[in-house]
């Protein structure tokens, strides 16, 4: 561990966040992470379904963009970019299906399609 | 994972916060929901607390626990706020923290990108959405919310695994983060200066390092500048008009000649990636492709109804007049 803190010094990582911080970040990335699962399973409009992916999304993002910072290269941070990218295209995908949807049932309950399983 | 937390401290909050989301989730009486929301963020707040006190000498960023508390909470909120609209406002507020985060692991471009792009324009998009599907039923002007928007789905069951994959998740970060190497070093990002000779030339010129009738000296092996970085010997050659080489050590160099974040993350994602944004490029055009075909049927439809709208405006005879709507046409 010492010599992980040395290392971090002459990265200009400030030091007495050395070690511990990559935890505090991937411990934040995987709190929102499951809240976004949890919203997901529990709610049933659709709309704040496909939220609580995005929420999921920047999740994954956050633990992107520390890992990035940690190993002090831009891997990370590009690949962030692209989630955003695929979070833009299934949001108008989704959003466009919704509206179709909801002209359908008047209702955006998600349990109101269950009759498309076999 | 004992360096790092108390495991029963941790395992507590686990549980705590298990407890808390699901009081909070959406349900017929307000008063739990507000009781649930406290107690998960106590939860969320002893954890951060642990995290923090378990080594008081390496407190991190004061600023990442109030950005880390208010992207939680405001996630919270998401997850548990009756009305769409409420959460897709408050998925702004988790967006905007969360870019705090971003600037505090100093990547800049990565926190204007996420306001822009999400609290710009998708959160826009899903408000938009919200409001063209939703119709609350309305009562004496009181507006009522959903059946579906107040009732969750087995919200036990969901909270359990939810906070049992929490506990599982954090259990292997924590005892798998200390091993992790960082492979970077300090110096990696200013190579990438060789591939910015205008940006040394212009930084030496401003500081008065170079004369005006100097230019840069080509390199010995033909292609490219005669720019040198390392982590400890970096220098520049220069060549004035008589054709005179000087070399600038990387000690004088002005202390702004650096990479910036937004120069070294364009230079990985075009130098190392140009194969993934052909194929973003691919995903958003199909994205568009696809939305204005789906979109494109609902014209169809409104076409329809006007025209039917029309005829029952031109002979008004023996029909009622219906409320027409747009998408009444089914």
């Amino acid at each position: 561990m010492i010599s992980l803190a040395t290392n971090l010094a002459q990265t200009g990582w400030p030091v007495p966040m050395a070690a511990p911080t990559l935890s505090h970040y991937l411990f934040v990335s995987a709190a929102m992470f499951v809240i976004g699962l949890i919203g997901f399973l529990t709610r049933r409009n659709l709309i704040i379904m496909f939220l609580c992916t995005e929420l999921m999304f920047q999740a994954a993002g956050i633990a992107l963009v520390a890992f990035s910072r940690y190993h002090l290269n831009h891997t990370g941070s590009t690949f962030v970019i692209f989630v955003l990218t695929v979070a833009a295209a299934e949001a108008a995908m989704a959003l466009a299906l919704i509206v179709l949807l909801f002209r359908r049932r008047e209702s955006l309950d998600a349990d109101e399609f269950s009759d498309m399983k076999g | 994972m004992d360096s790092i937390i108390n495991p029963i401290i941790f395992y507590a909050a686990c549980a705590l916060g298990g407890v808390g989301v699901c009081l909070a989730l959406p349900r017929g009486k307000r008063s739990v929901q507000i009781l649930g929301a406290i107690i998960a963020s106590m939860a969320g707040g002893l954890v951060l607390l642990g995290l923090g006190l378990k080594s008081p000498s390496q407190l991190p960023n004061i600023y990442f626990y109030i950005f880390s508390l208010i992207s939680l909470a405001g996630a919270l909120r998401v997850v548990t706020h009756p009305r769409p609209i409420y959460a897709a406002l408050y998925f702004i507020l988790t967006i905007i923290s969360s870019a705090g985060l971003f600037l505090i692991l100093s990547a800049e471009f990565m926190a204007f990108a996420l306001v822009i792009v999400y609290a710009g324009a998708i959160l826009i998009t899903y408000l938009f959405v919200i409001m063209l599907a939703t119709q609350a039923p309305t009562d004496e002007g009181v507006e009522l919310l959903a059946e579906y928007d107040t009732a969750s789905r087995e919200p036990v069951v969901a909270s359990i695994c939810g906070f049992v994959m929490l506990a599982a998740l954090s259990t292997m970060l924590f005892s798998g983060a200390p091993s992790i190497k960082p492979t970077g070093t300090a110096s990696s990002d200013s190579s990438l200066l060789v591939f910015m000779p205008k940006k040394v030339e212009n930084s030496l010129r401003n500081h008065g390092l170079m004369k005006p009738d100097e230019v840069l000296a080509k390199a010995d092996s033909g292609d490219g500048y005669a720019i040198w970085t390392a982590a400890e010997n970096s220098w520049v050659k220069v060549k004035d008009a008589a054709g005179t080489v000087r070399t600038i050590p990387g000690s004088e160099w002005p202390a702004d000649l650096k990479v910036k974040n937004v120069e070294a993350l364009g230079f990985t994602l075009l130098r190392d990636h140009p194969g993934s944004i052909e194929i973003a490029g691919v995903i958003l055009l199909m994205a568009m492709l696809g939305a204005v075909v789906l979109s494109r049927k609902q014209v169809e439809i409104d076409e329809d109804a006007k025209m039917r709208h029309a005829q029952r405006l031109a002979n008004p005879d023996g029909t009622t007049p219906e409320p027409n709507t747009a998408g009444g046409a089914r």
